[in-house]
């Protein structure tokens, strides 16, 4: 008892906490800390790691933020479960190892936050051949049908240049329902459908009118970028980070480097790090500026689409202005910035965005006066409060629906820790909840690339030269659609060892079938755009 | 002994022979033998029907006295031939259908009982409708009821045959009693029980046993008609009788409760005011919405059909209503159209459900299913079937050129003629019934667009369906009979109209043949002179006298005339119109294939977003079609839903989701099981006087007795 | 609702020029790379060294681009002895492989339905797609509609490498459209795969997978370059180069 109430008095500090794991897992798991780094690590067994989990997420109420799996230099199998909670409480890395003789370990989706398991846990069956007993639905997943079986791509002898070899279409396929009332069918949206949607593939179940449960199908876009990267050199594979999810560039290339330069045991000058806020905010602030159109357009609104597209088209040329691409590709190298902006520049870009925070006070002005639009969007794909915690969801969904967590406060990186900003939250967790907080979170944005460009310090803007490193780093950062996590391994030479990046996108698209249950048909594009995720972040 | 009579005798003799042949021939003959029988039976009844109609040929004959009350009177007037007509009609088809269809009983069932039944309910389906006197009606009526309810219940050893043919049976039996009731009351005034000495004594009838008499016998035809609130044995009748019965029920069975309510109501004791017509139009009104909402919902092809008979009815009963309105008013024409509308629709009603019924049976022979959801795809397998199973369902549907549509269009427009009526209240009445009925007919378009799309459009949801066989010609010769029917009742309206007009006169003593397929055309310079001249040449510019040159008929429009300032209230031609649409399809089919007369076709999948496969699971099913109807109507329907989910590991892992939903009939909710629960309730207290102790029956006779005397004391 | 009206009235014209005239507002294309005559071949030799796609190869003169492969790194223009060419503009839209001989521009008139599939392109192609959609670009004024079917379409629109489970969805849409038809591949990636394709997950690029008519370099091609892309395939604007030579020497240097 004397135990669990010093849990509940203070896990602040990581010193305290690493005390606490060890007084409590003895005799079962070794805890060791890295100060610096404000990591807490437990290295346990496989029978042990279901309670761990359990106790991390039940009782001491961590969210897991990923998993990550590596094949160990002796053969066998690295599992490290990443664990993260507030501003106070240090990074926890759960680790697991396993023999080479040894595929299985248990499954933790039966724990009180057993959702959040779920997708890294069939993604790593998938990807690696790893087996997760107790897990009710593995296969299918990242690879599709046609994809030979004890076939794993992640797996080290797995050619990441081997071709694609045509195989025959499975003729026998037949979509999963889990619905089972008579006259039941399924009416399949995608991977090919709407205007400009990208693919992803929906299976609507339903009785006709009314949507019971919604079945999601991704990976179209699976591209491998994991697997590619590995044994690449960490300027191209920075490429790789930029460019698997375009529309958050900067936020994944800034997360990449991180991971380098913390490998490297560097930090960028000054100057780079309030440019990297105000480099990121900006593309935070085009993101949202999407988000709002798509969601304009999804409730046919057009003159709001149109003033929405008109906001999010300055907004890309004002990036291009400032870093010469409209997507902020390129913009950021490790150690620091690729592009120094001039004075004037920087007093351009502030007087702009600052007009477009007004554009988009005057449009929540206005849409918060037509009915129509606000019907549409109330009470429409609501995701409860507590689903919220057990999925782990992140960014502007979770905190839609009251969950106020936000990686540049919790772990601040750049210039964060300097500036003055709110995280806005809201309570319904339903579409118009998220729309606030998109406008909520721009009004956040243009502030703090106000605050940071009018006292841009003076200095370089990148170091000169980062002398390559071996080891490992996990670098989080707040990508416009939530906390997305890079975890880096180098070799000596400077290559990619090991690559994982948990997008936002991943972590949120798990959670869009608990909104999109027992609604209208024509509700569905609506709740699409109010989450507002990305497929190709998610396949990566 | 006139012709109609003779063959009306043949047609027993013939009745006599199949229902005898049924007890000596051997088993596998019988079905043949019931064909050849039937047809030929059904051949003199539809002689007789049609000379009776046409020739003004009437015959009376009297037969043996029972008792003290009275003579056996048997004879036909108009009335009776055109129900003559109908019910040969339905059975000619239907008695071919059944030698082909009976054969799958052969193997664990009796024909002989099932022919012997067949004959004998024929016969005293036409004893019916020659009765001129109570008791020989009763008698019929009775031998009718008990003959359907055994065919009906023919699969007896299933429970849910069983339970069907008692509910049928007893309000069956509710509704005689109710009819006797009334004819015995009538009586009374009229001091004899032959038909003529009832209409005679009509008059003398005092009013309040006049509407006793109408509310009675109402209520015991409707029972038969399957209007609300008595119509709860029909769904459940249908389903599970062999589908030959089912098609006899629903096409010819019902039309004897329309028989009495038009029998009684219009000539044996013709009602005084308003009151009841409008009782008898909102009835109908009610039913006909009632009716094709449950259809609308259905998934099980029979049960549909037979929701769908007690909306058609419902239409069939509001004319007879407007009817009985305007004779009360006075106006005689307006009446006579309405009278015709209906028997119109009976008429094309018992068509196009008959060829519905034998299609049903074609379907769930060649796959081994009536539930639409589980059907789809047979218009590859089963083409000619699907064919004549269209023609029924734009009939059904109400679209022109069709036959359902030229009745239900005449309905309607006579239910919007009450314009002509002088009492704001019932035309108030009368606008309320003529929304439910547009109502119904827009859900009766729903209805068998989702029978068609769901059951024989799309992709085949069962491998019952994917392997399909078309029926054998023994079904679709008779399927085809009833398609050309349908097409035919449909495009010569004005053929079809003076011919039930004749049966009409005599009960509304006016004629709507002038008013609705007016002579114009025809040198009439009488008839001329009401009518506008410009108008006329139009009419002419039209063409309308075209048929009248070539065909022995009244042109091809009908049309309803009115006064000077508005000379044609309504006009229409199914004829004209299948001609324009015959033009149209053969110049789009040209212009098409001279626009692509140089291009390769390509035939290409259906578009799928790029799935894996399409599957059926992907496509909508009936009840997904119909689910909207669900949803918007669901304050009526009240379906009590009920959740049950099924997870693996966690909730998160959900492994089945079933809702079910059991929908009451509004009618058993509100007015059925009220009573039934009451009953219930009372018995249950009852019951506890069933104490088991003799002491206490003992103590019950003694207070039994004790009342007997002193209320006898009282009395005497 | 009036207020929506009225706001939409107050915001006046936006629509850009194109392709009536030229668009130069700051902004609309980040420009790429061409063909550029260096001094010196260590010059040369650093530019192709840090290219990270092989888009710059050593040429006669100085160094030639393969905008195909390109990805708007700007390695070839920042911190280098002597910077690659710089372009403006964003008519790059250009023929892959032999130009249809037959004229569709009278087939499609001037209305061109469009169909967009995503063979796992980034976000950044999708992205500026869509803005062709929005006032500034307006593709409705160039008689240039999207159609949720490929069923009515004319244009097939491609962005990605083509990932592995888009090849069945990508050759069915293909399949599905009616002749005549023309493909065009927008995005290096769907050009020559970008930086992920050729590899187990990803082709290289849509041309191995259906017939591309009409290539829009670029990562990601700007929304006027798109728009360029469509006028080309539909031959409404002549068609740019895939490659870029180093510019021939004029006149002999003194």
């Amino acid at each position: 008892m004397a135990v669990l109430e010093r849990i509940a008095d203070n896990t602040a500090g990581s010193a305290s906490f690493a005390e606490l794991c060890r007084s409590l897992w003895a005799d079962k798991a070794v805890a060791t800390e890295d100060k610096a780094a404000r990591l807490c690590r437990l290295e346990c067994g496989v029978n042990t790691l279901p309670d761990v989990c359990q106790w991390l997420t039940r009782d001491l109420d961590f969210i897991f933020a990923t998993l990550i799996v590596e094949q160990t230099a002796r053969p066998g199998w690295s599992l490290t479960y990443v664990f993260y909670k507030d501003a106070a409480s240090p990074w926890v890395h759960v680790a697991v190892q396993l023999d080479a003789g040894v595929s299985a370990l248990p499954s933790l989706v039966g724990l009180a936050h057993g959702p959040s398991f779920d997708w890294h846990e069939r993604e790593t069956e998938d990807l690696f051949g790893l087996k997760f007993e107790g897990h009710p639905r593995l296969g299918e997943f990242v690879l599709h049908e046609d994809w030979p079986e004890g076939v794993n791509p992640m797996r080290r002898d797995f050619d990441a240049r081997a071709r694609f070899v045509p195989r025959a279409r499975d003729p026998r396929w037949e979509p999963p329902t889990v619905v089972v009332d008579p006259g039941a069918f399924t009416m399949p949206v995608g991977p090919v459908f709407s205007d400009f949607a990208e693919s992803a593939h929906f299976l609507l179940e339903t009785v006709g009118e009314d949507v019971i449960r919604t079945i999601p199908r991704f990976f179209y876009k699976y591209r491998g970028v994991e697997k590619i990267a590995e044994g690449q050199p960490a300027d191209r594979a920075l490429l790789l980070a930029e460019r698997f999810s375009g529309i958050a560039a900067f936020a994944h290339g800034l997360a990449f480097c991180q991971a380098v330069e913390a490998i490297c045991g560097v930090a960028p000058p000054p100057r780079a790090r309030a440019l990297r806020t105000a480099l990121a905010e900006l593309e935070r602030l085009r993101s949202h500026a999407a988000a709002i159109t798509g969601i304009c357009n999804s409730t046919a609104l057009a003159v709001a689409t149109s003033q929405a597209a008109l906001i999010e088209e300055s907004l890309l040329r004002l990036s291009c202005e400032a870093t010469g691409h409209r997507y902020l590709f390129g913009a950021v190298v490790p150690g620091g910035i690729a592009c120094d902006p001039a004075e004037p520049n920087c007093r351009h870009l502030v007087a702009a965005v600052e007009e477009i925070a007004e554009g988009l006070r005057n449009l929540l002005r206005m849409l918060r006066y037509s009915s129509s639009f606000l019907d549409r969007l109330e009470g429409v794909g609501v995701v409860a409060d507590g689903y919220a915690r057990s999925y782990g969801l992140v960014g502007p969904i979770a905190r839609a629906c009251g969950v106020a967590r936000d990686i540049r406060k919790l772990f601040p990186y750049a210039a964060y820790s300097a500036v003055d900003f709110s995280v806005p939250v809201e309570q319904e967790g339903d579409g118009y909840a998220r729309l606030r907080v998109l406008f909520r979170e721009a009004e956040q944005s243009v502030a703090i690339i106000h605050d940071v460009l009018s006292s841009l310090p003076q200095g370089p803007v990148r170091l000169d030269q980062i002398r390559p490193r071996a080891g490992a780093a996990l670098a989080a950062v707040e990508a416009p659609l939530g906390a997305a996590f890079h975890w880096l391994r180098l070799d000596q030479d400077g290559k990619v060892a090991r690559y994982r990046v948990t997008p936002p996108s991943f972590t949120n698209w798990h959670g869009f079938h608990i909104a999109a249950e027992n609604f209208a048909f024509q509700d569905f594009p609506i709740i699409l755009a109010s989450f507002g995720l990305s497929n190709a972040e998610c396949d990566r | 002994m006139s012709i109609a009579a003779q063959l009306s005798a043949a047609f027993f003799i013939l009745c006599a022979a199949g229902a005898a042949f049924a007890v000596v021939a051997p088993q596998r003959l019988l079905s043949v033998l019931l064909a050849a029988v039937g047809s030929l039976a059904a051949l003199c009844i539809l002689a007789a029907g049609a000379i009776l109609l046409l020739a003004d040929g009437e015959f009376h004959v009297e037969l043996w006295p029972v008792l003290t009350l009275g003579t056996l009177t048997f004879g036909a007037d108009r009335l009776s031939a055109f129900f003559l007509f109908v019910t040969g009609l339905v059975y000619l088809p239907v008695s071919i259908f059944s030698a082909t269809y009976l054969k799958k009983y052969l193997a664990h069932h009796s024909l002989r009982y099932f022919c012997v039944l067949y004959h004998v309910l024929f016969a005293s389906i036409v004893l019916v409708l020659i009765a001129e006197d109570v008791i020989s009606f009763l008698v019929a009526w009775e031998l009718m009821t008990i003959a359907s309810y055994l065919l009906v219940n023919y699969e007896f050893e299933r429970a849910e045959s069983s339970r069907a043919g008692y509910v049928m049976l007893a309000m069956s039996e509710a509704g005689t009693v109710a009819v006797a009731i009334a004819f015995i009351l009538a009586a009374g005034t009229a001091g004899g029980l032959g038909f003529p000495a009832l209409r005679s004594a009509a008059p003398a009838i005092p009013d309040a046993l006049r509407l006793v008499i109408f509310l009675l016998s109402f209520f015991g035809f409707a029972v038969k008609a399957g209007l609300v609130p008595v119509n709860s044995w029909l769904p459940l009748a249908h389903p599970v009788a062999p589908t030959n019965i089912s098609a006899l029920l629903s096409a010819v069975i019902v039309n004897l409760g329309i028989y009495g309510i038009v029998r009684v109501n219009l000539d044996l004791a013709p009602t005084i005011g308003a009151a009841p017509g409008l009782v008898v139009l909102v009835i109908g009104s009610l039913s006909a919405l009632i009716g094709i909402l449950y259809a609308t919902i259905q998934g099980e092809m029979k049960r549909l059909l037979a929701h769908s008979t007690i909306e058609n009815m419902g239409i069939v009963t509001a004319g007879i209503g407007a009817a009985m309105v305007f004779v009360a008013a006075g106006h005689r024409v307006v009446a006579a159209i309405a009278l015709i509308a209906a028997l119109y629709h009976l008429a094309n009603h018992s068509v196009y459900k008959a060829l519905l019924f034998i299609g049903t049976g074609a379907v769930e022979a060649g796959t081994g299913t009536r539930d639409l959801d589980r059907l789809g795809g047979i218009i590859h397998r089963m083409p000619w079937t699907s064919a004549f199973f269209l023609v029924g369902v734009l009939s059904i549907a109400a679209l022109p050129p069709f036959n359902g549509f030229v009745s239900e269009w005449l309905t309607l427009q006579t239910v919007l003629r009450s314009a002509v009526l002088s009492s704001t209240p019932i035309k108030i009445v009368f606008a309320i019934c003529g929304a439910l009925l547009a109502l119904t007919a827009g859900l009766a378009v729903t209805c068998f667009v989702k029978v068609f799309a769901m059951g024989f459009l799309g992709m085949s949801r069962s491998p019952g369906a994917a392997a399909a066989t078309e029926a054998r010609f023994g079904i679709r010769a008779p399927l085809a009979i009833l398609a050309v029917l349908c097409i035919a009742l449909g495009v010569l309206p004005t053929y079809v109209i003076p011919a039930i007009d004749r049966a009409s006169i005599p009960l509304i003593h006016a004629s709507a043949t002038t008013a609705l397929v007016p002579p114009f055309f025809v040198a009439d310079a009488q008839q001329q002179e009401k009518v506008p001249p410009t108008f006329l040449s139009e009419f002419h510019d039209l063409g309308a006298q075209v048929g009248n040159d070539v065909l022995p008929g009244r042109g091809l429009v009908v049309l309803h005339r009115g006064g000077e300032r508005n000379p044609v209230v309504f006009a229409m031609s199914t004829s004209y119109l299948t001609v324009a649409l015959a033009v149209i399809i053969a110049a789009v089919f040209i212009v098409f294939n001279l626009l692509t007369r140089r291009r390769a076709l390509a035939r290409g999948a259906a578009w799928d977003g790029g799935l894996r496969n399409l599957t059926p699971e992907l496509t909508y099913t009936a009840t997904g079609f119909s689910n909207p109807v669900r949803v918007i109507f669901g304050a009526l329907l009240n379906p009590a839903a009920r959740q049950q989910t099924t997870a693996a590991v966690a909730t998160h892992f959900r492994t089945a989701i079933k809702r079910e939903y059991t929908e009451v009939h509004i009618i058993d909710r509100f007015v059925l099981h009220p009573p039934i629960d009451i009953l219930r309730t009372l018995a249950g207290q009852v019951r506890r006087m069933q104490v088991g102790h003799v002491n206490a029956y003992a103590a019950y006779v003694l207070i039994a007795m004790l009342v007997a005397l002193i209320v006898g004391a009282r009395l005497l | 609702m009036a207020n929506w009206v009225l706001k939409g009235l107050l915001s006046g014209i936006k629509s850009s020029d194109y392709p009536r005239a030229g668009d130069d507002a700051p902004g609309v294309s980040p420009g790429r790379p061409v063909g550029t005559r260096l001094n010196s071949t260590t010059a040369a030799e650093q530019l192709v060294a840090r290219c990270p796609t092989a888009a710059i190869a050593r040429a006669d003169g100085g160094v030639a681009v393969d905008h195909g492969r390109c990805v708007h790194c700007f390695r070839c223009r920042r911190d280098v002895a002597e910077p690659a060419e710089w372009q403006q503009g964003f008519e790059w839209g250009a023929y892959a492989g032999e130009p249809a001989l037959r004229k569709l521009a009278k087939i499609f008139g001037r209305s061109l339905h469009v169909r967009f599939v995503d063979a796992g392109a980034c976000g950044a192609c999708m992205s500026e797609a869509r803005q062709i959609n929005n006032p500034y670009y307006n593709m409705h004024r160039l008689g240039i509609f999207t159609t949720p079917t490929p069923r009515n379409a004319d244009v097939l629109l491609v962005a990605g490498p083509v990932s592995d489970a888009m090849r069945l969805p990508l050759r069915k849409t293909y399949e599905a459209l009616p002749t005549p038809k023309r493909v065009v591949a927008i995005g290096a990636c769907a050009a020559s795969g970008g930086i992920f394709g050729p590899s187990f997950a990803a082709a290289a690029g849509a041309a191995g997978i259906i017939p591309v008519d009409v290539v829009v370099p670029g990562c990601p091609p700007p929304p006027l370059a798109i728009l360029h892309g469509l006028l080309l395939a539909v031959e409404r604007k002549p068609p740019s180069a895939l490659m870029s030579p180093p510019p021939q020497r004029t006149t002999e240097p003194a």
